[in-house]
C-alpha cells in the first residue's frame, strides 16, 4: 500500500529540491521539471480522489511518530472538506506552472518557490496534527513573501512586507489557540482528530481560543476590516502569485474556520455565531461595493474575492447557529463548494487579467476597451469566467451560493440581505466587460495577439471544471456531503 | 569513590587539558597546532559526553550536578565553541598570539560548563569568574581603542555584578547554613534573605546572560571584540549562565515569588532588546540586541521550572537551536561585513549564502519548521502550562517585532542590483554549512532532545 497522501504532498517539494540542486539548468529544463512534477502531483491527487472516503471521518490517514514526548506526530489524511481542496490545489498549481512557462527572469528560483508553495498548500489541507498544520500554514507565508518581493510589479517590496507582517501577526494567535487546545487535552496531544472528536476546551477558555482563531483566519480569508493587505498584495504580485494567493491561500482561512473554529470549539462558535455572521455579511457586501468602485481590473477581481469569501463565512456561521442537522449540512456543503468554485473561477479570472496585462501593459479599464474584436477568444473566456463569478446558474458559483442562501433563509432570515452582493457583483462585472471588451477598439490595441496554446492550456481546464461543477455539482458535492452530513457539533 | 567522580567529570577534564594543550602550542609559536589541538580536544570531549546521556547524579557531595542540563550544556556548547574557533581562525588568523585566543575560548567554555553544572553557590561564583576572566582578554585582543574601551566597560561591569552576587549569596549562606543549592528550600524561613540572595544571583547571572537591565556591556563589547569573539560571547557564556539560573530556581520554593521576577525580566529583555535592535545600523550591534531579546525567551522556560514538565526540554532545545542559528548569522556577517549596507544585493550575488542567512534569521524569528520555531513553541507551551498565558502573548507580540528587526537585513539582500561578490572563506563556509544543517535538523528531529530523561 503506497502512502498516497504523503507522496502527493512531498512530490512538489522533491521537484523543488531537484531544481535547486541541478547545476546551471536551462529555463526549459526548469519549467519542464516544474510542470512534470505538478502533473504527477495531480495524478496523485486524482488517485486520492478515486480512492475516496470511507465514512464521514478522516480517510487515507498516514501516521509517523515525530515527537511522541509531547504528542506531536506526522499525521495526514483527508475528509470531505479537505479532499476537494487538495484536488483544487493540484489543478491550480499545474495550470499556474503551465502559464508561467514563458518566464525567463530567474526561472529556477521561481519554479522552486511555486513547487514549495504547492507542498505547503496540500500540507495545510491534509495535516491532522496541530503543529504540522501550523508549520505548513507559516511556510506558505514565507514562500509567498519571496514570490511577491522577487517577481511582483512596481511597488512590490512594500506590498510584500505588508502582506508578510499582516499575515504573520495574524497567524500568531492561532499558535496560542493550538497551545491552548494542546494543554487542555486530557491526554496531551496535537492530534486534530482527537480535538475534533472531543473538543478539549470549554467555557471562557474555549471562547478565548475561538477569538484567537477567528483573528488568524479573518486575516487570511480576509474578512473586513482585516482585508487591507489583500488588494495591495494582489495588485503587486505576479500573475501566478495572484492566482495561488486567491485560489488556494485564501482557502487556508476558510478551511481553518471550519476545521479549527467550528469543529474544535463548537459551543463557543455557536455563542459567537451571530457576530461571525455579521462579519460575513459585511464582508460580502463591502467587497461587492468596493469591487464596483475599482477601475483597475486586477483590484476589481481581488475585491470580488472578499465578497465571495464573505459568503463562505456566512455559510459557516449559519452552520454553527442552526440546530437542524440537515440545514447545517446544506450550509456547509455550500460553504465548501464555494471554496472550490471560487478557486477555479477566480484563478481563471486572474490568469485572464494577467494575459491582458501582458499584452496591453495596463490594467486600467478606462485605457482598454473594444478588446473583443482584437482578442475574441480571450474576451469570450473572460466573459464566461465573469459570469461564473457573478453566480450565473449552470456555472460553478451558483450551486454553492444557492445552498448558502437557502440555509441562511431557514436559520437567520434577516441575514439574507447578503444576496444584495450578487446584484452588485453582477453590475461590477457587466461594467468591466463593457469597458474592457465592448465598444470601439482603440487604435493602439489593434494587432494584439490572441491567446497562445500555452495560455489556452492554462485557462481552459479551469473553465471546463467551472462548467462541470455548475451543471453537475454532484461529483464534488457527494464527497463534501459525506462529511458534512455527519458533522456533530 | 574518587574514581567515580573523576570518571563522570572526564569531559570537563578533557576541556581543561585542551586549553592547556592549546596554550603550550602557542608558547611554541605553533598557532595552527593550537587550533588543531583545541578543535580536536573539544570534539573528543563532546564524544566523551555522549555515553553519559541519561545520567542523573551529583559529584563532590552534591556541588556539581551531572544531569540533563549539564550534559546537554556540553553537547551544545562544545560544538558551538569549535565553530567559534573556526570563525576566529578566519578573523584573527596570522596575528601575533593567535593561539591564546583558542586557549582562552576553551577556558571560558570550561567556566560556562561549570556554571551549567553548578549545584552549589560557590560553583556559581567560580563559573562566572572563569568565564568572565577569559572573555575580558578575548574582547581586548585587538588592542585598538574601541577594543580596549569595550573590554574596560565589560570588566568594570562584570566586577561589580560579580561582587554584588557574592555579597547577596552570603545572605543565602547565612539563612540556610549551607552553600548547596539543594538546601535552598530552607530559605523560606527567612524571606528577606531569600529575596536578597535572589536579586544578587539575578544580577550576577543576568549580566552573564545579558538580560535587561544588566545588558549594557553587551553591545559595546560585541562591537569592540573580534567578530568571532562576539559570536562566542553571544552563545557560550550566555547559555552557561541561563542553565545556571535554571539550576538555581529548580531548588527555590515557587511560592517565594521568583517566577514573577523572572517573568518581569523576560518581558523587559525581549521588548527592550528588539526595540533597540530596530534602530541599529551595525549588524553586530543589531545581533547583540537581538541576542539580549533571545535571552528573554529562555526565561519563558525558566519561569516554568519545577511546575511544568515542558520547562527543561524547552530550555535545552532552544539552547541548541539558538546556538546554531546565532552562530550561523554571525558567520554570514563574517563573510559580508558589519553594516546593513554590506548586505545589499547579497541574495543575488551569493544565492546560497543568502538563503542560509534568510534561514538563520527566520529561525531566530521562530518560523516553522526551523529549529527556532520548535524551541520557542515549547517555551510558549511551558509558560502557558504554568498559567502565564499573558507572558506567552507578550513573547508572541515580540516575535512580530523581531520580524521587523530581521527583515531589515533580509529585505536589502534581495533589493538592488550590483553587489560586490564577496568570497566565502573556508572556515566561515564550514560554520555556515554546519549551522545551516543544525538549524534544520534540530527543527525536524526535536524528538531526540525530548527523549532524554528529564529531571
Amino acid at each position: 500500500m503506497l502512502p498516497l497522501v504523503s507522496l502527493t504532498l512531498f512530490l512538489p517539494l522533491a521537484g523543488a529540491l531537484l531544481i535547486v540542486c541541478l547545476p546551471q539548468p536551462t529555463a526549459r529544463t526548469v519549467h519542464g521539471i516544474g510542470i512534470g512534477t505538478a502533473a504527477l502531483t495531480l495524478v496523485g491527487a486524482l488517485t486520492m480522489w478515486l480512492e475516496g472516503l470511507n465514512g464521514a471521518g478522516f480517510s487515507q490517514v498516514e501516521e509517523l511518530e515525530w515527537m511522541p514526548a509531547i504528542g506531536a506526530a506526522y499525521r495526514v489524511g483527508v475528509d470531505g472538506i479537505s479532499l476537494p481542496l487538495v484536488l483544487l490545489s493540484a489543478v491550480m498549481f499545474l495550470v499556474a506552472l503551465i502559464y508561467a512557462s514563458s518566464l525567463r527572469e530567474r526561472p529556477r528560483a521561481y519554479v522552486a518557490l511555486v513547487l514549495l508553495l504547492e507542498t505547503t498548500a496540500i500540507g495545510t489541507f491534509t495535516a491532522l496534527d496541530g503543529i504540522l498544520f501550523y508549520v505548513f500554514f507559516e511556510v506558505s507565508l514565507v514562500s509567498m513573501y519571496f514570490m511577491i518581493a522577487g517577481w511582483g510589479h512596481e511597488d512590490r517590496q512594500r506590498a510584500a512586507l505588508m502582506f508578510f507582517l499582516y499575515t504573520l501577526l495574524g497567524s500568531l494567535p492561532l499558535l496560542l489557540a493550538i497551545l491552548g487546545l494542546y494543554l487542555g487535552s486530557p491526554e496531551p496531544s496535537f492530534d486534530m482528530r482527537a480535538w475534533i472528536a472531543d473538543p478539549p476546551l470549554a467555557g471562557a477558555a474555549a471562547m478565548w481560543a475561538l477569538i484567537a482563531m477567528l483573528i488568524t483566519f479573518a486575516v487570511k480569508i480576509p474578512a473586513v476590516p482585516l482585508h487591507t493587505w489583500l488588494p495591495a498584495a494582489h495588485v503587486q504580485a505576479p500573475t501566478v502569485g495572484s492566482v495561488i494567493l486567491a485560489a488556494i491561500m485564501l482557502k487556508f482561512g476558510t478551511y481553518g474556520l471550519v476545521r479549527f473554529a467550528l469543529q474544535m470549539t463548537p459551543d463557543a462558535f455557536r455563542e459567537a455565531g451571530t457576530v461571525v455572521l455579521v462579519f460575513g455579511v459585511v464582508s460580502a457586501i463591502y467587497g461587492a461595493f468596493a469591487a464596483l468602485a475599482q477601475s483597475d481590473l486586477k483590484r476589481l477581481v481581488a475585491y470580488t474575492s472578499i465578497n465571495h469569501m464573505g459568503y463562505v463565512i456566512v455559510g459557516v456561521a449559519v452552520a454553527a447557529l442552526t440546530l437542524d442537522p440537515s440545514v447545517r449540512a446544506i450550509a456547509l456543503d455550500g460553504a465548501v463548494l464555494q471554496m472550490f468554485s471560487h478557486g477555479l473561477v477566480t484563478g481563471a479570472l486572474f490568469l485572464l487579467v494577467g494575459m491582458i496585462q501582458e499584452r496591453a501593459h495596463s490594467r486600467e479599464m478606462g485605457e482598454l476597451g473594444g478588446l473583443l474584436k482584437t482578442v475574441p477568444v480571450l474576451g469570450w473566456l473572460f466573459m464566461l469566467a465573469a459570469f461564473a463569478s457573478l453566480g450565473l446558474p449552470a456555472l460553478a458559483h451558483f450551486p454553492a451560493e444557492f445552498q448558502i442562501f437557502l440555509a441562511t433563509l431557514r436559520t437567520v432570515p434577516a441575514a439574507v440581505v447578503v444576496v444584495l452582493g450578487i446584484a452588485i457583483i453582477a453590475g461590477t462585472f457587466l461594467k468591466a466587460i463593457r469597458e474592457t471588451f465592448l465598444g470601439e477598439t482603440k487604435q493602439q490595441w489593434h494587432g494584439m495577439p490572441d491567446l497562445s496554446g500555452r495560455e489556452l492550456l492554462a485557462v481552459v481546464p479551469l473553465l471546463v471544471l467551472t462548467v462541470a461543477t455548475g451543471v453537475a455539482p454532484a461529483w464534488v458535492l457527494d464527497v463534501i456531503h459525506r462529511t458534512t452530513v455527519a458533522l456533530a457539533l | 569513590m574518587m574514581a567515580r567522580e573523576l570518571t563522570l567529570l572526564i569531559p570537563e577534564i578533557a576541556v581543561l587539558l585542551t586549553a592547556v594543550g592549546a596554550l603550550i602550542a602557542e608558547m611554541l609559536r605553533r598557532p595552527r597546532v593550537a587550533l588543531g589541538v583545541a578543535t580536536l580536544g573539544l570534539l573528543i570531549a563532546t564524544g566523551l559526553t555522549i555515553p553519559m546521556i541519561g545520567t542523573d547524579t551529583t559529584v563532590f557531595g552534591g556541588t556539581v550536578r551531572i544531569d540533563s542540563l549539564s550534559i546537554w550544556a556540553k553537547l551544545i556548547l562544545l560544538p558551538a565553541t569549535v565553530l567559534s574557533l573556526l570563525l576566529a581562525r578566519n578573523d584573527i588568523g596570522g596575528t601575533v598570539r593567535e593561539g591564546t585566543v583558542y586557549s582562552l575560548m576553551c577556558l571560558a567554555t570550561f567556566g560556562a560548563l561549570v556554571l551549567a553544572a553548578a549545584g552549589d553557590t560557590m560553583f556559581l561564583v567560580l563559573g562566572t569568574l572563569l568565564a568572565s576572566l577569559a572573555t575580558f582578554a578575548l574582547v581586548a585582543y585587538r588592542a585598538t581603542d574601541p577594543a580596549t574601551e569595550a573590554a574596560m566597560k565589560f570588566f568594570v561591569f562584570a566586577s561589580v555584578a560579580g561582587a554584588v552576587m557574592i555579597f547577596g549569596l552570603s545572605y543565602w549562606f547565612g539563612a540556610t547554613g549551607s552553600t548547596l543549592l539543594s538546601d535552598l528550600a530552607r530559605v523560606e524561613a527567612m524571606p528577606l534573605a531569600g529575596v536578597l540572595g535572589l536579586v544578587a544571583v539575578l544580577v550576577g547571572l543576568g549580566y552573564k546572560a545579558s538580560l535587561v537591565p544588566f545588558h549594557f556591556w553587551a553591545p559595546d563589547a560585541y562591537e569592540g571584540a573580534p567578530l568571532s569573539v562576539a559570536a562566542y560571547l553571544s552563545v557560550v557564556p550566555k547559555v552557561g549562565a541561563l542553565f545556571a539560573l535554571t539550576q538555581v530556581v529548580r531548588d527555590l520554593p515557587v511560592d517565594s515569588g521568583w517566577p514573577a521576577v523572572i517573568a518581569g525580566l523576560a518581558v523587559l529583555s525581549m521588548t527592550y532588546g528588539y526595540l533597540a535592535a530596530l534602530v541599529q545600523d551595525n549588524v553586530i550591534r543589531l545581533l547583540a540586541y537581538s541576542s539580549i531579546a533571545q535571552s528573554g525567551y529562555f526565561l519563558l522556560g525558566i519561569v516554568a521550572v519545577g511546575s511544568s514538565e515542558l520547562a527543561l526540554p524547552s530550555i535545552i532545545l532552544f539552547a541548541g537551536a539558538y546556538a546554531a542559528m546565532n552562530l550561523g548569522a554571525f558567520a554570514v556577517t563574517a563573510v559580508t561585513g558589519r553594516t546593513l549596507n554590506d548586505f545589499t544585493g547579497l541574495g543575488r550575488a551569493r544565492p546560497m549564502l543568502g538563503i542560509a542567512m534568510v534561514i538563520f534569521l527566520l529561525s531566530l524569528v521562530g518560523i516553522p519548521p526551523l529549529a527556532g520555531f520548535v524551541g520557542k513553541f515549547l517555551l510558549f507551551a511551558a509558560a502557558i502550562d504554568v498559567q502565564l498565558t499573558w507572558l506567552a502573548v507578550v513573547a508572541i507580540i515580540n516575535s512580530v517585532l523581531s520580524l521587523g528587526v530581521y527583515l531589515r537585513i533580509i529585505v536589502p539582500m534581495y533589493r538592488g542590483g550590483e553587489a560586490a561578490s564577496v568570497a566565502v572563506g573556508k572556515w566561515p563556509g564550514v560554520v555556515v554549512l554546519t549551522a545551516f544543517a543544525a538549524t534544520f535538523i534540530i527543527g525536524l528531529a526535536a524528538q531526540f532532545f525530548l527523549m532524554t530523561p528529564m529531571l
